[in-house]
């Protein structure tokens, strides 16, 4: 136990790390941003006098450090700035567009991890077989298919030919509108991690611990399931955490097909008007979201496997 | 299992020589009629162009700037990762910074970069390369320094042999195996990320021939003119489907 806090709080000390250098990262790439923010609000007959005053409200005459010093000070208290588009604090996009995200999100996690070690383990323990090689190939191909071409081939199959379910979430977010984009986000992660799944046991399955338990006489659900999945489980964890970065590229992309009013549309949008604000603070909540899953991910692991580290 | 590494190349080649030789085969005069309407082969699409004109002329840029990004990313990650893994005080400088790259997603990079370097297939290789390299690196240091270990490079330092035919003449060499396994999912994630940005409209101009804007852009007409959606993107599938099956294979037999 000392060994995990002790582990925990290197993990944690770097986490913070990641993030504070994510959001400077992020602060400098909007800089580097064509245009002037004060410019686009002022419409379209821009008075020069009228940007100056902009410019002064917004902080815009400041150094660039004092700045970055603000919006810091911002972040620590969920203030993220204000649209330039709308005028509308950037924390209510955020807090508008988080829920079909976070549903999408969670559903996919909440699916994948079982599914992946459904699909891994049974592969594993039929080594070889017609079965194993049959997932084996199908994980292989559809491992790197972008989402947006697997969903809208689905959308074409599914929602337009067969008409089972609705192509888009224009209707709103029902169940029967959830099915294929949880399928297209799913299909990348169930396919690398299945795989590691189905390594990790292949080799935990043969090693001396297991044929030990076997020669005791123990049972070999329990021994499959109790002492060899925790320990062929690590590596697969680890990749979860890889997956979330994925999950957010998906995400975006799913939200783009499908017409889900998420923060993916919400960041598409914002780049496309030059809302900076709003891309910022959606910049910086992904990344944010992707070094804590990441914490969690290599926490977890550490706690199935400790001999790894 | 041969039937199968048969169907990866099929996959492969069938996107490859229309994106490669397809615009050799559109004509010059191309006339515009109503948009979705079932004209030509495979109908018109959102702004009355030639489906089957815009599918022979839409896979290059794809193709060329998954290509070019991956070569890049070998070009900057490979010394990388071996200046890193030789030059022992440099390793913290130089790596460091890629584990923060690492820790953005990567798709977030690709949106915020592209947004602010503008349209164009310079700009989109460049941001590709930047998220491909670092990963690059790692497997190249992480190569080298098994490499470096060896009692052959011990000798050859003891000879007095500059850094630069250590690096290159041996570990530079011994490398290539690692690199070549590693290439197969470099090239799919370029693919990957070329056509998800094309799609989003990030990089490309909106009225491109391109697969990924036509799927894009077509999609409104998806109850109207499948095709114009449907064809680009399962050429796309099939490229992704066909690299990976194809490295794989490969990677398999030579481990064996």
């Amino acid at each position: 136990m000392a060994g995990l806090i002790s582990y925990a709080a290197r993990r944690l000390a770097l986490g913070v790390g990641q993030v504070l250098a994510v959001v400077t990262v992020v602060f400098l790439l909007v800089q580097a941003l064509p245009g002037d923010a004060a410019v686009a609000l002022a419409g379209d007959d821009p008075d020069p006098a009228r940007i100056e005053l902009i410019r002064a409200a917004m902080g815009l005459d400041q150094p660039p450090l004092r700045r970055f010093g603000d919006w810091l000070w911002g972040l620590l208290h969920l203030d993220f700035g204000v649209s330039l588009v709308s005028g509308r604090p950037v924390a209510d996009f955020l807090a508008t567009g988080l829920a079909p995200t976070a549903l999408l999100a969670a559903l996919t996690l909440v699916l994948l991890v079982p599914l992946s070690i459904l699909v891994g383990v049974a592969a594993a323990l039929r080594e070889g077989s017609p079965l194993d090689r049959a997932l084996t190939s199908v994980s292989v191909g559809l491992h790197s298919i972008p989402e947006f071409a697997l969903a809208v081939v689905l959308i074409a199959v599914f929602g337009v030919g067969l008409g089972w379910v609705p192509p888009t979430a224009v209707g709103g977010l029902t169940p029967a509108v959830l099915v294929l984009p949880l399928l297209v986000l799913l299909a990348r992660p169930i396919c690398s991690i299945s795989r590691l799944v189905r390594a990790g046991m292949i080799e935990a399955l043969s090693s001396d611990y297991v044929r030990h338990a076997r020669r005791l006489g123990i049972d070999v659900r329990r021994i499959r399931f109790a002492h060899a999945l925790p320990n062929a489980l690590a590596p697969a964890v680890q990749q979860v955490a890889r997956t979330t970065d994925w999950l957010l590229g998906g995400v975006i992309v799913v939200e783009a097909v499908f017409v889900i009013p998420g923060l993916g549309t919400v960041l598409v949008d914002a780049v496309a008007s030059r809302d900076l604000p709003v891309v910022q603070g959606l910049a910086v909540v992904f990344a944010v979201t992707t070094v804590a899953v990441n914490l969690l991910a290599d926490l977890a692991a550490f706690r199935l496997a400790p001999r790894s580290r | 299992m041969k039937r199968l590494t048969g169907s990866g190349v099929l996959l492969i080649v069938v996107p490859l020589l229309v994106a490669l030789f397809g615009p050799l085969l559109v004509p010059d005069d191309l006339t515009r009629g109503a948009p979705f309407m079932p004209e030509g082969p495979l109908g018109t699409d959102f702004v009355g162009r030639d489906v089957w004109h815009q599918v022979l002329l839409g896979g290059r840029t794809v193709v060329l700037v998954a290509l070019l990004a991956t070569v890049c990313a070998y070009v900057v990650g490979v010394p990388w990762g071996v200046l890193a893994a030789t030059a022992r005080p440099l390793d913290e400088v130089l790596m460091r910074p890629l584990d923060l790259l690492l820790a953005i997603p990567s798709l977030l990079v690709l949106i915020l970069l592209a947004t602010i370097a503008g349209p164009g297939i310079v700009a989109l290789v460049g941001i590709v390369t930047l998220i491909n390299f670092p990963d690059v690196a790692r497997i190249s240091r992480a190569a080298a320094l098994e490499i470096a270990g060896r009692p052959a490079v011990e000798a050859m330092r003891m000879q007095g042999e500059t850094w630069w035919r250590i690096a290159i003449g041996y570990i530079g060499r011994s490398m290539l195996r690692t690199l070549a396994a590693d290439l197969g999912v470099r090239l799919t994630g370029a693919l990957y990320l070329v056509a998800s940005a094309s799609f989003l409209g990030v990089g490309v101009p909106p009225d491109a021939a391109d697969w990924a804007v036509m799927v894009d852009r077509n999609r409104v007409g998806l109850f109207l003119q499948p095709w114009a959606v449907v064809v680009p993107a399962v050429l796309i599938v099939a490229l992704s489907i066909g690299l990976n099956l194809t490295f794989d294979r490969a990677l398999r037999k030579e481990t064996r």
